[in-house]
């Protein structure tokens, strides 16, 4: 089995864990649909669109959540509902899943409940990113080895 | 423009019209695109004041040749189409800066516009849902606007 070949069979099978473990759900595959020779680096630049949107919401949260006067809900549940927003539109299932309940605290007004939430949209964020990183490694190096990119349904 | 404006794939309009016969690549990509041929030009505004997610839907209706126009606030989509132009759809988030989504979709009614509005918005709460089709918008979508949802709204917009 020749290099490329390799590589897509190892592509396939890390996508495959993606969708397996709910770090990405369908909405990722239509968006690795939408990546053609036009637009070839796509689901890479929506990707690091999305990271640098987490990132600043994420900040936007928890610099809200440490008011000491005061937490004003509202302000988290609105970075909160954004996150929501991007991380469904990207197929992002399990920050999205953890914002469906950081909400429920949020209108809660349950600052504990908050923080939580806070600490598992940020490790959740963190793990989906590294994982994206190395399947857009794999992508380079098949591209580089001669081959395409199989679409993992 | 920022950069990420221009993100969304060139319009890959699957209309047959134009455009050199595409090689094999090509071919089987529009193959994944192939379940929506258009015969007509369709139009559409979205509205969303995330940054993001106006790139993903913006790419979403490209990719089946809907020309699209993106605003990020409920006013300059109201200034718009009271300023005469005219779309086959709307697409309109819930939460927008300046003017909020549900006034917005209300301003649009009181106009007298009749086109398919899509609510698209994270927001899922069922009072969510009911304020927002009581304000005008003909479906209520949770985000993410995914072809499954778009595909049957674009060829019933087609007359298919």
């Amino acid at each position: 089995m020749d290099i490329a070949n390799q590589l897509q069979r190892q592509f396939m099978d890390y996508s495959t864990s993606l969708h397996r473990e709910g770090f990405v759900d369908d909405q990722f595959t239509q968006l690795q649909k939408l990546q053609d020779e036009n637009s070839p680096d796509f689901v890479v630049e929506v990707a690091s669109l999305f990271f640098e949107d987490c990132e600043k919401l994420i900040n936007n949260m928890a610099r809200a959540l440490e008011q000491q006067q005061g937490v004003d809900f509202k302000q988290v549940d609105a970075s909160v509902h954004q996150l929501k927003g991007s991380s469904s539109s990207i197929g992002a299932m399990r920050v999205k899943n953890v914002c469906i309940a950081f909400r429920s605290f949020c209108e809660a007004q349950n600052r504990e409940g908050c923080l939580r939430c806070l600490q598992q949209v940020t490790h959740e964020y963190s793990l989906l990113k590294n994982k994206l990183q190395t399947l857009f490694r794999l992508e380079k190096q098949i591209l580089a080895a001669g081959g395409s990119i199989p679409i993992v349904e | 423009m920022a950069p990420s404006e221009n993100l969304a794939p060139a319009g890959r309009a699957n209309t047959g019209n134009g455009g050199g016969a595409p090689n094999g690549v090509e071919k089987q990509q529009r193959c994944q695109f192939n379940e929506v041929v258009l015969r007509n030009r369709l139009t559409a505004l979205l509205v969303d004041g995330n940054r993001f997610c106006r790139t993903i839907e913006q790419g979403l209706l490209r990719a089946y040749g809907v020309e699209t126009l993106a605003v990020d606030n409920g006013r300059a989509a109201v200034e718009l189409i009271a300023s005469g132009v005219k779309f086959n759809l709307i697409v309109i988030d819930m939460l927008l800066p300046i003017l909020n989504g549900l006034e917005a979709t209300r301003q649009i009614r009181a106009m007298g516009v009749r086109c398919k509005m899509l609510g698209v918005t994270a927001c899922s709460y069922e009072r969510e849902r009911e304020a927002f089709l009581a304000a005008g918008v003909d479906v209520f979508i949770e985000k993410p606007l995914s072809p499954e949802i778009l595909v049957p709204i674009l060829r019933e917009l087609d007359g298919q």
